[in-house]
């Protein structure tokens, strides 16, 4: 057996004991995704009602259709984002990180294995509750192969940069002890500078133009935006801005890290 | 059973560790003093520490809390590193090559559970499977023998969470024994258990020991562990060994203390005297005394009660492991 082998097996396996896991609390995972229902309901009328008042079928270049499947692929998203960082920061607060150091396995790659395992499924859960809603009430997605390509990637790329963020976010317990605040702060910036609450597009231009080089936008707003409306230069710059977050953050959660395994060498959490 | 001079599965020598404590005195002001310039306290957890332990043995490092056990079970697992001194678990540096050793050794933190607590144990031994990179058969052959020697066959289904702590803790040695280790390091694997739970671990520990011949070392606040499990034990107290040798020894030199109980077939007349013998209570029919073996011989302290009354029953004790251990504590810990 090839040691790469191995190791893919080893994570793989960590990500379906997990996906098991969530089959365990298959009622849980259920209703969680009928949340998404109610708030995909609210942004329908709240839209629909937008639109009529204005007038006009297009605001900022996105017409009604377009905002709806855009709001449906965001909030899948954020509802469907792995918590990870909760459970990091639990066993930061707890000392149980230390023992992960006499395991035979990365501990953040035990944690990425093993959230994906919960992840991917989520992600398809939601997106399969809510598509027939926004399919009867916008009809069908203004999307071609391209761009669902593109947004995939875009996709992809962001659940990794949003696996980093939160796992920065969870370690961070070493520091502040509760993370909670923290967490916060960043779902807020994300709300407001990612295009939860208002499609970027929306904003005055002078906040557009901050907002579009921030990593918030990359995780929510990028993918939807190049499902809805998808454009080369905007692909170009998504994955450019991917590319160069990711490689900030993971330097980041790499020295975080690092001084975190010392801290614990030294006393042992 | 190991043979004198072999290979030692685990070596210390001169093995300290101090921590940096920050402290801080009560009140509003000293949080703020304490922010701009914390005072930092050292705290020596393990003071010189050296020992060896054979292939093959059991060995029980005991000593009440703070004694610096889970200190030094981390160090030789490679989680710390000392301040000084060196260490060596199957020829191996643990604070070097931490994941080298990892495959070789197993580790039960009794208050840190491994197994996935909505999954049944099954699984996670599944997972574990595919952790250390065992093959299909290889875990197949070892996860039977291990369910059948700690007779986990009932509840291997079931879901952790609605599971004993008894069981539970069968499940966890047996989740860190998957792998073969060679030698396994159980970190209080009884705290928190019943009577017949702490029991069945031990019966368990004992089984593992006799089928695999796997090198044990063990930390307990507990006795009775000590007692059932091993034939030596390392009592450690303020970070510093103060007992290494064998269980008997360990009898032999504290306890010349002995407790002797007598019932009586007539009500007694007048109060039991003897010199260098204490009377602990008396009354009507019965007598309990105590006496120091060094000051006073058994057989002589046993003719005088048959001279006193006519006796009915006698019983000669030792004190229990657990007192003993406590004197140790307490007399050492003045000495220091």
């Amino acid at each position: 057996m090839t040691g790469m082998y191995a190791s893919v097996r080893k994570y793989w396996s960590l990500t379906s004991v997990n996906f098991s896991n969530q089959l365990a609390y298959a009622a849980e995972t259920v209703s969680r995704g009928f949340f998404i229902l109610v708030i995909l309901f609210i942004f329908v009328q709240l839209w629909s009602a937008v639109f009529t008042s204005q007038g006009s079928t297009e605001i900022a270049g996105l017409t009604l259709s377009e905002t709806l499947w855009y709001f449906l692929l965001v909030e899948v998203l954020e509802i469907g984002r792995s918590k990870h960082d909760m459970t990091i920061a639990e066993e930061v607060k707890s000392g149980t990180i230390a023992y992960a150091l006499v395991r035979p396995y990365n501990y953040l790659g035990y944690h990425f294995a093993y959230s994906a395992g919960e992840t991917i499924p989520k992600l398809l859960l939601l997106a399969g509750m809510g598509l027939p809603l926004i399919l009867f009430y916008a009809g069908l997605p203004p999307t071609t192969i391209i761009s669902a390509v593109a947004a995939l990637i875009a996709v992809s790329l962001a659940l990794l940069l949003n696996f980093l963020i939160y796992s920065i976010i969870g370690l961070a317990a070493f520091v502040v002890e509760e993370v909670g605040p923290l967490r916060m702060i960043y779902q807020k910036l994300v709300f407001v500078l990612g295009g939860l609450l208002l499609p970027l597009d929306f904003l005055p231009s002078w906040l557009y133009n901050i907002a579009i080089l921030l990593p918030f936008q990359l995780t929510t707003y990028a993918p939807a935006k190049l499902l809805v409306d998808f454009s080369w230069n905007h692909f170009g710059l998504t994955l450019t801005l991917q590319a160069l977050w990711l490689t900030i953050f993971a330097v980041l959660l790499r020295l975080q890290y690092g001084s975190a395994v010392k801290r614990l060498e030294v006393n042992g959490g | 059973m190991a043979i004198p001079g072999s290979f030692a599965a685990v070596e210390v020598c001169g093995i300290k560790k101090t921590f940096q404590v920050k402290q801080k005195t009560a009140g509003l002001r000293s949080s703020f003093s304490s922010l701009v310039t914390p005072t930092v306290r050292s705290v020596e957890a393990v003071r010189g520490v050296d020992f060896s332990l054979p292939t093959g043995e059991i060995l029980a490092f005991i000593g009440p809390n703070g004694a610096g056990k889970s200190t030094m079970i981390k160090i030789l697992t490679g989680i710390l590193h000392p301040s000084v001194g060196t260490a060596t678990v199957l020829g191996i540096t643990p604070w070097k090559d931490r994941k080298k050793l990892a495959y070789q050794i197993g580790t039960v933190f009794g208050q840190k559970p491994q197994l996935h607590y909505h999954l049944p144990a099954g699984d996670t031994f599944k997972l574990f499977s595919k952790m250390y990179e065992l093959d299909a058969d290889q875990y197949k052959n070892r996860r039977g023998f291990l369910v059948e020697a700690l007779e986990l066959q009932d509840f291997l289904k079931t879901p952790v969470r609605k599971l004993s702590l008894g069981q539970r803790m069968k499940c966890e040695i047996a989740a860190s024994l998957l792998h073969d280790p060679k030698i396994i390091f159980l970190d209080e694997p009884t705290i928190g258990l019943d009577v017949v739970a702490k029991q069945q671990i031990r019966t368990a520990i004992q089984t593992l020991h006799e089928e695999l011949n796997t090198t044990i070392f063990l930390t307990s606040h507990d006795a009775g562990d000590i007692e059932s499990l091993c034939r030596r034990a390392i009592i450690i107290n303020h970070g510093s060994v103060i007992f290494d040798d064998k269980i008997e020894v360990l009898r032999k030199k504290f306890l010349q203390h002995k407790v002797l109980t007598a019932r009586f077939s007539s009500p007694l007349e007048s109060v039991f005297a003897m010199a260098g013998v204490a009377v602990a209570d008396q009354t009507s029919y019965a007598l309990t005394v105590e006496f120091d073996t060094n000051v006073v011989a058994s057989e002589l302290v046993v003719k005088n009660i048959f001279d006193f009354a006519t006796c009915s029953d006698i019983t000669i004790s030792d004190p229990s492991l657990e007192e003993t251990i406590h004197e140790i504590y307490t007399e050492k810990g003045n000495e220091l």
